[in-house]
């Protein structure tokens, strides 16, 4: 019966999510307990914080840069058909920094860094490097997951700040070359119309994304099973996964109006 | 009298293992002495490596009981296995290496963790331990630059840092040329009679087996088929013993998938 497959295949794939929900609750109930006492590895988190952030910067200017000008662009028609020049700073500045400045600064992180970091939790799960941690009596989870969580969302708010800067910046420069508006104008719209509560409402989505790109990309990466297919499956999966819960998030968060 | 049957350091009594309905283990029993070098001997997929998994947690039994020094370890958790850990070291057929680092760096990271040793301090120690295993020099290589001999060296070197009363190998010499296998082989040799440490060796290499083994151990079936001291292997009148020692593709053994 074609009826009966299809809700096998329903059934299946409900189950399969089902477990992988589990585990990732598993895994965050575990770097939770390994915070307490928070004995961090200085050397690793020094290592993720520069290698996550630091580097990650040129992206997300770019990104920033021309989220800032579109959003100025997309206003445009309507700035000049009402001739409300005043209000553009208000349209672009509360537009990046509540929602589409967090979300694609999240979504380019969990591209670049949510999946490198489960490639390489993958490959050493494969190797048996975790393995090795264990005999060596060396918690995997303290020493290598609990640093790359931390950095993870240390680095992805640092960005989001960043980026709301450049961001800001690219909506002047494109409202003055393309609608003529002066700096001062739309530096004082900005002023006028944005609060810090915009700004904050922001930050509070990127540590909410930055737990979930960081929660997730390890547990695809430490339930790595096959070899190298299996770990392109995972980073396939943990991209696909950060995404849907970037999104899912931000629908709540901003609902809930935090 | 062999050192075994003095005061057995590890016991396994009836343990059995099944992989998904497939037995492996079926009521094993096994002692290993204070200070001997064992060796545990079989055909591949017999369960050898399976064996000493058990011992630190990497396996859980499904019936029966480990001990160790006195104390039965079968039942602890993760956590109480880290206790075990420190005194059972092992030293994995791939090596298992952290590649993202030196081979100093992956020498000092236990003596850091457990000896609460600063990083610089942890690396000159790591030189000296290096040294131990002949390979000066190297320090500053990579894992991947490194032959097999060489990493399975470094990850003595490594698991010795702790100190360990036990170290375990998984088929340390399977892969290398004769010349590295038997500098191997002298190293098992100098770790139980200078320092006093009791080596579990899983291995086929008969080479190692009739010249450093102070007890062998046979594995068929699921269970130790036939233990004694090389000499007393060799003159064994068992004919799956002889059929194994003297390597012939047909005889009495029954082998999964042949």
């Amino acid at each position: 019966m074609i009826g009966e497959r299809a809700i096998n295949a329903v059934g299946t794939r409900a189950v399969a999510v089902s477990r992988e929900i589990g585990g990732i609750t598993i895994l965050f109930a575990q770097i939770l307990r390994a915070l307490l006492p928070p004995r961090l590895d200085g050397r690793e988190l020094v290592k993720n914080l520069h290698k996550m952030g630091n580097r990650s910067v040129p992206i997300v200017a770019l990104t920033a840069f021309f989220t800032g000008g579109l959003m100025v662009v997309q206003a445009a028609p309507f700035v000049q058909r009402l001739q409300a020049t005043s209000l553009a700073g208000w349209a672009a500045g509360y537009a990046v920094l509540r929602e589409v400045g967090p979300i694609l600064i999240a979504l380019m992180f969990s591209g670049r860094v949510g999946a490198n970091n489960t490639a390489e939790l993958g490959t050493m799960t494969v190797t048996e490097q975790l393995d090795g941690l264990r005999a060596l009596a060396i918690d995997p989870i303290r020493y290598l997951i609990v640093p790359r969580v931390v950095a993870m969302m240390v680095m992805l708010v640092c960005l989001t700040c960043i980026g709301d800067l450049i961001a800001l910046a690219g909506a002047m420069l494109v409202a003055k070359g393309v609608l003529d508006i002066e700096f001062g104008i739309m530096y004082a719209s900005f002023v006028e119309n944005l609060s810090p509560a915009d700004f904050l409402h922001g930050i509070y989505k990127s540590i909410a994304f930055g737990l979930s790109i960081a929660v997730t990309s390890c547990y695809f990466g430490v339930t790595v099973r096959g070899g190298a297919v299996g770990v392109g499956r995972a980073v396939n999966a943990a991209v696909v996964a950060a995404a849907v819960s970037i999104m899912l998030l931000d629908f709540f968060l901003t609902y809930l109006n935090v | 009298m062999s050192p075994g049957a003095a005061a057995p350091l590890i016991e396994f009594r009836e343990v059995h293992k099944a992989f998904d309905g497939k037995p492996v283990l079926r009521g094993m029993n096994l002692t290993v002495g204070k200070g001997e070098i064992l060796f545990i001997i079989g055909t591949s997929g017999v369960g050898k490596s399976v064996t000493i998994k058990h011992l630190v947690g990497f396996l859980r039994i499904d019936t029966g009981e480990i001990w160790f020094d006195g104390k039965r370890v079968d039942q602890l958790d993760e956590k109480g296995f880290y206790a075990v850990r420190r005194r059972v070291g092992m030293v994995f057929q791939n090596a298992t290496l952290f590649d993202s680092m030196t081979l100093a760096e992956n020498v000092a990271l236990p003596l850091r963790k457990h000896k609460k040793l600063r990083h610089t301090s942890a690396l000159a120690e790591a030189m000296g331990r290096l040294e131990q295993v002949y390979l000066t020099g190297f320090s500053d290589r990579y894992p991947a630059e490194l032959s097999d001999g060489m990493r399975t060296r470094a990850a003595l070197a490594r698991t010795l840092t702790m100190d360990p009363e036990v170290v375990l190998f998984d088929e340390p010499t399977t892969g290398l040329d004769p010349v590295n296998a038997r500098r191997i082989d002298r190293l098992i040799l100098e770790l139980s009679r200078n320092l006093g440490v009791t080596a579990v060796v899983v291995s086929h290499d008969l080479a190692s087996i009739f010249s450093i083994a102070d007890r062998v151990a046979f594995l068929y079936q699921g269970r130790v088929h036939a233990v004694g001291t090389p000499a007393e292997l060799r003159d064994s009148p068992d004919p799956i013993v002889q059929q194994f020692i003297q390597g012939q593709s047909s005889g009495p053994m029954e082998t999964p998938g042949f």
